[in-house]
C-alpha cells in the first residue's frame, strides 16, 4: 500500500466516519413509538414530505451506476452510454402515469411492497410470490453494481490493490460493507434518508466543480468533443470496427439508434418496478408529494448528463486514458480522471461522495428486498402469525443475506462494463410490468395468464442474457441482442413476449371461465389521498365492477 | 359506488379537453427523448456542444415544465369536482 495518497485517504476516512455517525443517529430522527415495526424500520414511519422524498428517491436513483458505470460505458463505447440520460429524462413522464395510483391504493390497503399490491389485486399468492422473487433477484445485481463502484474508487486510491492476497485486496470493501450493513440493521430507512442529504451535498459540490474546472484543463469542451469524435471513429485493430459511436448511428452502420431507444425505454419502465424505488415512494406523506417529485426529479437528470460527459473527459485526457488502458478496467475512468485533475484533498471529497453515493442506495435496496421477503414469503408461507417485532427482526437479517448475494454477483459476473449488472436486473424486473402497471389500470388480465407470461419472460430473458458473448467473455457479456434484424435490449423483447402470452392466455382462460381470484381493491382507491385514509376496505368485495 | 369513485370517473368525462391536453403533454414528454432519430446528429452545435448532447440537456427542463403544467391541470379538474 505504498502508493496511497495520505491526504485523499484521510479525507475519505473522515467523511465516511461522519456519515456512519449520522447513520446511527438516524435511528432517533422523527421516530415513532417503536422501531420494531415494518412501517417504522422499513418505511421511516411513512411520513416523508416532498423535500425528504426528493432526497430519498434521488438517493435511490443516482448511484454507482451514475458515477462509475455510465461514464465507463461512455468512455468505452461513446454515445450509446447516453441512453442512461435519455432514460432518466423519460422515466418521470412514464411514472407520472402510474405511480400516484400505486401510492394511493397502497396507502388505503397498507401495502408496503409491490407484491402486496399484486396479492390484493389478483387474490393470488402464487403471483405475489413470483413478484417477490423477481424483486429480490433483480436487486442483487443492482446492489452488486454498487460494490463494483466502491471497489473502483478503492482501487484507484491504492487501498489494498497492490496486495496479491485476495482477502487483503478486498478488505476495505468488506469493512465498508459491514458498516453499511450494521447501520441499516439498526436504523432502517431513516439512515439512508438522512445520509442522502450529506451525499447529495458532496455530489453536487464535486460534480459542479468538475464540470466547470476540468474542461479548462483539457482545452475546452470543443476539444473534448473533437477528441472523442475522432477517437470513436478510429478503427480497432482487433475487431476491424470503429471503437464506438459519437452519436447513435442509423441502419447503414449497424444501427445503435434502436438499441439506444430500447435501452432507455426499458430502463425507464423498469426503474419504478424495483421494490426500492417503490419503497421510497410509499414512504411519502401524501399523493401530491409523489407528483411534485416527478416534476422536480428531472433536475437529477441534468446532473447525470454532466456526469456521463466525464467519460469523454477521460478520453480527452491522455494520462487518464493511459491509466485506464494499463489496467484494462473502464470502471476506473472517473476515479483516475479525478485523481489526475484535482488536488488530493478535493479528490478525497469526490471519492467519499462516490463511495457514500453507492452505500446509500445499497442500503435502500437491501431494505426493500428484506421487506419483500418478510411480507410476501415469510408471513405468507412460513409464519403467518408473526408479530410486528418478529417481522422486523426477520427483515433486518434478510437485509444482510441479500447483501451477501450481491457480493456473489459482484465476484462472479464479468465487469467489462458494470452497467450490465444493472441491465441484467432490469431484464428481470421488467417482467413485472404487465401485472403491476397493467394491474393499476385494469383487472382484465387473468392471474394465471400473467404468471405464465412472467415465467416465459424470465426464462427467455435469462437465457438470452446468458448467451451474449464478447471477444473477452463467452457469457453474460451484454444486455442487448439481435431480434428480427434489430439490436434491442433483451428486457424489452422479453417483456413483449411476456405481454403477448399474458394477453393470449387471458382470452383462453376467460373463455373456459377459470376462477379469476378476489380483488380487494376498489376503483376510487387508486386516486385516494391521505385525507381519504383510513378507509378500511369492505371485506369480501368481488372482482372490480369497472373492468 | 362511493362518492369518491364517481368523482374521479367524472373528472375525465366532465373535462374531456383538459384531460386530452394532459394526455398529450405526458405523451410528448415521453416521445421527445424516445424518438432517437430526432436528435442523433452532430449539428448544429450550440456553443461547443454537438446537437445530440445539447438536445438532451435542453429537453430536461422542458419536460419538467410540461409535467408541471399537466399536474396543475389535473389539480384543477379534480379540485373543482370536490366543491
Amino acid at each position: 500500500v505504498s502508493n496511497v495518497n495520505g491526504v485523499t485517504f484521510t479525507i475519505v476516512v473522515v467523511l465516511f466516519l461522519v456519515v456512519t455517525g449520522v447513520g446511527f443517529a438516524a435511528a432517533r430522527w422523527r421516530r415513532g413509538g417503536t422501531m420494531m415495526h415494518l412501517d417504522e424500520w422499513g418505511l421511516g414511519g411513512r411520513g416523508f414530505g416532498t423535500f425528504v422524498t426528493w432526497f430519498l428517491l434521488g438517493g435511490d436513483l443516482y448511484t454507482a451506476y451514475t458515477f462509475i458505470a455510465v461514464p465507463a460505458l461512455v468512455f468505452g463505447s461513446g454515445s450509446i452510454g447516453f441512453y442512461a440520460v435519455a432514460y432518466t429524462i423519460m422515466v418521470f413522464p412514464i411514472v407520472f402515469i402510474f405511480l400516484p395510483r400505486l401510492w394511493s391504493v397502497s396507502r388505503v390497503h397498507g401495502y408496503i411492497t409491490p407484491a402486496d399490491f399484486i396479492r390484493g389485486r389478483y387474490g393470488s399468492r402464487g403471483l405475489a410470490l413470483a413478484a417477490a422473487f423477481t424483486g429480490i433477484l433483480a436487486l442483487m445485481p443492482y446492489i452488486a453494481l454498487q460494490l463494483v463502484g466502491i471497489q473502483a474508487v478503492l482501487t484507484v486510491m491504492g487501498v489494498g490493490a497492490s496486495s496479491s492476497n485476495s482477502f487483503v485486496k478486498d478488505l476495505p470493501l468488506f469493512i465498508a460493507f459491514l458498516v453499511l450493513a450494521v447501520f441499516t440493521y439498526v436504523s432502517g430507512l431513516r439512515a439512508p434518508a438522512l445520509i442522502a442529504f450529506v451525499k447529495d451535498t458532496l455530489i453536487y459540490l464535486f460534480v459542479l466543480v468538475a464540470v466547470f474546472y476540468i474542461p479548462t484543463r483539457l482545452g475546452g469542451w470543443s476539444h473534448i468533443f473533437d477528441t472523442a469524435q475522432a477517437h470513436f471513429a478510429s478503427v480497432s485493430p482487433a475487431t476491424k470496427k470503429p471503437l464506438g459511436t459519437f452519436v447513435p448511428t442509423s441502419a447503414s452502420l449497424g444501427s445503435t439508434q434502436f438499441d439506444f431507444a430500447s435501452l432507455a425505454l426499458g430502463s425507464a419502465v423498469a426503474l419504478f418496478l424495483y421494490p426500492h424505488s417503490i419503497t421510497g415512494t410509499l414512504a411519502a406523506k401524501r399523493r401530491s408529494v409523489v407528483k411534485r417529485n416527478m416534476i422536480y426529479l428531472p433536475m437529477y437528470s441534468l446532473l447525470l448528463a454532466l456526469i456521463a460527459l466525464f467519460g469523454y473527459m477521460a478520453v480527452a485526457d491522455p494520462v487518464t486514458a493511459a491509466n485506464v488502458k494499463r489496467t484494462g478496467n473502464a470502471q476506473l475512468a472517473v476515479p483516475y480522471l479525478f485523481q489526475h485533475m484535482f488536488p488530493s484533498w478535493f479528490t478525497g471529497i469526490a471519492f467519499a461522495g462516490i463511495i457514500i453515493g453507492a452505500l446509500v442506495p445499497a442500503a435502500i435496496m437491501s431494505i426493500a428486498a428484506a421487506n419483500l421477503f418478510t411480507r410476501n414469503v415469510y408471513t405468507e408461507f412460513i409464519q403467518p402469525d408473526a408479530s410486528p417485532a418478529r417481522q422486523t427482526r426477520i427483515s433486518q437479517w434478510v437485509s444482510l443475506v441479500v447483501k451477501v448475494g450481491a457480493l456473489l454477483f459482484a465476484v462472479e459476473l464479468p465487469h467489462t462494463f458494470s452497467i450490465n449488472l444493472q441491465l441484467l436486473g432490469g431484464i428481470w424486473i421488467l417482467q413485472l410490468a404487465p401485472m403491476l402497471i397493467g394491474g393499476l389500470f385494469t383487472r382484465w388480465f387473468h392471474r394465471w395468464a400473467l404468471l405464465a407470461g412472467w415465467a416465459a419472460g424470465m426464462i427467455f430473458g435469462t437465457i438470452a442474457a446468458y448467451n451474449v458473448a464478447s471477444p473477452t467473455t463467452s457469457h453474460w457479456a451484454g444486455s442487448s441482442d439481435i431480434e428480427f434484424g434489430h439490436t434491442i435490449y433483451i428486457g424489452i423483447s422479453a417483456v413483449i413476449l411476456n405481454l403477448v402470452i399474458a394477453v393470449a392466455l387471458t382470452f383462453v382462460l376467460k373463455a373456459v371461465r377459470a376462477p379469476a381470484g378476489t380483488d380487494e381493491t376498489l376503483p376510487h382507491q387508486y386516486t385516494a389521498d391521505h385525507a381519504d385514509v383510513p378507509a378500511p376496505a369492505p371485506a369480501g368485495v368481488g372482482a372490480d365492477p369497472a373492468s | 359506488m362511493t362518492q369518491a369513485s364517481t368523482r374521479s370517473r367524472s373528472a375525465i368525462a366532465a373535462h374531456p379537453v383538459i384531460s386530452a391536453v394532459i394526455a398529450i403533454l405526458v405523451a410528448v414528454s415521453i416521445l421527445l427523448p424516445l424518438i432517437t432519430p430526432i436528435y442523433a446528429r452532430t449539428g448544429p452545435r450550440l456553443g461547443d456542444f454537438p446537437f445530440f448532447y445539447w438536445y438532451l440537456l435542453i429537453v430536461m427542463p422542458v419536460i419538467s415544465l410540461l409535467l408541471w403544467v399537466a399536474a396543475q391541470l389535473q389539480k384543477r379538474i379534480t379540485s373543482e369536482d370536490v366543491q
